[in-house]
């Protein structure tokens, strides 16, 4: 095989190993900041505004609207204070609505929220826009002490239809407290089904009856008040106060097919002036949410392309430095017949060529960052988002990063194009 | 006959120089017929290396004419020139000048790159060159040779494109005079196999018994209209230099 152009520049890079290893890491630290942070901004948003389902209005006790669709809609933390059942039936009955689906938060299965809704959640309420529920397995909870696992609870737990589950009282934040944390040992759940993965929050829930959690807490009073012995609590133990809810997912009716109703802001405008609880609209507080985050978030995009120019600063300084030791390189290259415009060509490349190196490691550390990231937003804010990187921003920021480096590479080409002969070949000492 | 160098009334003068300064390089005539090889001789600093340069084209004359193998070396431009000072002319130094960090066979195979023979030819090309100087190493790294094994690929790669002319700059002047007298035993009969004239430069009066014909530089300035000196059959011929640039 005949020597080629790569093979030069190779050499070349080899030759100062250090300092192409140094100029590569720069630049793929560089791009896999750059995409992280475009990457998490769109799947995040993305994931934010999808969401919410169809659901139009969410209620609940917490104090603010966009905590409540936090904590209601995406299960970042457990909703503080709790509504009754009295609320919720006059909520029900009392505007014209599509769907009015009870959840109670607050307890947990490893980690995993445990939601307590009615059947109507898998029948009414669509985790997507635009798409239902779908069961990989089983089929949703027709009775008390059911389950239905999320597809992120049911991989994290390796559960499957029929497996056993038990229920943690509130929901540990840290390890040493999910050891601490009480078990409701005594009531034993059984998984009836497992969900296909929706890419929302819900992949995180483990679904119940809420009479199931009504009936355990009930416990909880039995036994402070000595009364219950060795019998379990049934629904027959159940008293007005053990019904509590944490949120109320709402749609206003609406035509068949149609998202958008004329009613929802008489509905809305209706149960604010009620009073007792706050009532959020999931697409209202995700913008609001952007809309906060926003100039951060172009702060953060701005930072990273400062360091993506850094890295072709650095590029061009290596090459830069190189020149010296190179001179005598070139020089011979132009004696056997190399043009300048070929040199400079050799030198372009080598710098195109450590950013195209650059960005497709930046790539890679990007995909693993981006699924850590992923989790860790899954892990504390309960949002599911995609793991990926997408290809429609991998591929434009890799071709700026190369158009970036090879522009870094103009002025040590033209240094080499300038290099002059006699000057390179003069005897060294 | 188409000569292998043709010179006529060559003058270069570096920009830099004061106008009525006299030229780095003079010479009025000098003609190497095909295979012939010549020893120009000179002191330091006094303008050998540059005229070769000016020979191989990396630098334009002031005024005059450099002729190889038939071509007006400074009537082609860029790339042109550069393409064919790889493929007709081939240059040894001093200090050898090969690519480090490249093997043996590699610092052969670069001098192939730009030449007209096909890719696929160019390591056999290059590996049967090395054999027949003497190297059997061909993948050994060209930095890490002996100083005479170096030499011979330094030779190898000269004469890789089957160039009309070999240039030489001082090939000997870091060698003692054992090592110089076999490295220009190598670099002679090479040129001689390969059918290419030879121009050698050397400030190394022991040289002179190696070459029929010997061009002095001191005197023989173009503009002092001094003729030929040395045994040469070409009647004119005259070389001389002075100045920086060497």
């Amino acid at each position: 095989m005949a020597l080629t152009d790569f093979a030069i520049i190779r050499r070349s890079m080899s030759a100062r190993l250090f300092s192409t290893v140094t100029t590569v890491l720069t630049v793929a630290v560089a791009v896999a900041l750059l995409l992280v942070l475009l990457s998490m901004r769109d799947s995040g948003r993305r994931a934010f505004e999808r969401g919410g389902g169809n659901i139009h209005l969410l209620v609940s006790a917490d104090s603010d609207p966009l905590t409540a669709i936090l904590n209601g809609v995406f299960y970042a933390r457990p909703p503080r204070a709790p509504l009754s059942w009295a609320q919720y039936r006059a909520i029900a009955e009392g505007y014209p609505l599509d769907f009015a689906v009870p959840i109670a938060q607050g307890d947990s299965f490893r980690g995993f929220p445990v939601v307590g809704t009615t059947e109507e959640m898998f029948a009414r309420v669509t985790p997507l826009p635009d798409r239902g529920w779908e069961f990989a397995s089983g089929a949703p909870f027709t009775g008390d002490f059911e389950v239905v696992l999320g597809s992120s609870a049911a991989r994290g737990t390796g559960l499957g239809v029929g497996a056993e589950v038990v229920v943690t009282h509130g929901t540990p934040q840290s390890k040493a407290a999910m050891e601490a944390a009480r078990e409701h040992g005594e009531f034993k759940f059984k998984v009836v089904g497992v969900l296909r993965p929706t890419g929302t929050s819900h992949d995180r829930a483990v679904f119940t009856s809420l009479q199931s959690l009504w009936i355990i807490h009930a416990q909880d009073r039995l036994e402070q008040g000595g009364g219950s012995g060795p019998r379990l609590a049934t629904a027959a133990d159940l008293i007005e106060s053990d019904r509590k809810i944490t949120g109320i997912y709402v749609r206003v009716a609406t035509r068949p097919g149609q998202n958008a109703t004329a009613l929802l802001p008489a509905v809305f405008d209706g149960l604010r002036k009620q009073g007792g609880f706050t009532v959020a609209q999931p697409k209202q507080e995700i913008d609001r949410l952007f809309a906060i985050v926003g100039n951060i978030d172009q702060v953060l995009v701005a930072m990273a392309g400062a360091v993506m120019v850094s890295s072709g600063i650095a590029i061009m300084l290596a090459l830069y430095n190189s020149m010296e030791q190179r001179r005598r390189q070139i020089a011979v290259l132009r004696v056997l017949g190399a043009s300048q415009g070929r040199v400079f060509g050799l030198v372009m490349t080598e710098s195109a060529l450590l950013g195209l190196i650059g960005a497709a490691a930046g790539v890679v550390l990007a995909s693993v960052a981006i699924l850590v990231v992923a989790g860790v937003m899954r892990e504390r804010l309960g949002l599911v988002i995609d793991g990926t990187l997408p290809v429609n921003t991998a591929l434009p920021v890799a071709a700026l990063t190369i158009a970036l480096a090879a522009m870094a590479g103009l002025v040590p080409a033209v240094l080499a194009y300038r290099t002059s002969v006699s000057h390179g070949l003069r005897p060294i000492g | 006959m188409t000569a292998a160098l043709d010179i006529s009334e060559l003058s270069f003068r570096y920009p830099t120089a004061e106008p009525n300064s006299p030229a780095t390089v003079s010479v009025r005539a000098l003609r190497l017929n095909p295979g012939e090889q010549a020893l120009l001789v000179g002191g330091s600093g006094s303008g050998k290396s540059t005229l070769l340069q000016l020979i191989a084209g990396l630098l334009d004359p002031t005024s005059g004419r450099v002729e190889v193998d038939g071509q007006d070396v400074h009537a082609l431009r860029g790339p042109a020139r550069d393409r064919f000072r790889g493929r007709r002319i081939g240059m040894i130094f001093q200090t050898f000048n090969l690519l480090h960090g490249f093997s043996t066979i590699e610092n052969v195979m670069a001098a192939l790159m730009f030449s007209a023979v096909p890719p696929r030819e160019h390591r056999a090309r290059a590996a049967a060159l090395l054999t027949e100087l003497g190297l059997d190493r061909h993948e050994a790294m060209a930095d890490r040779l002996s100083v005479g094994q170096q030499q011979r690929v330094a030779v190898a790669r000269a004469l890789a494109c089957e160039p009309a002319l070999v240039l030489a700059d001082e090939p000997t002047a870091s060698l003692d005079p054992e090592n110089a007298a076999t490295a220009m035993d190598l670099i002679q009969s090479a040129c001689r196999r390969h059918g290419a004239a030879l121009l050698c430069t050397s400030h190394d009066p022991a040289m002179r018994a190696r070459f029929e014909r010997i061009e002095m530089l001191a005197d023989l300035r173009a503009e002092r209209g001094v003729g030929a000196a040395g045994g040469g059959a070409e009647a004119a011929r005259s070389i001389g230099g002075a100045g920086s640039g060497a």
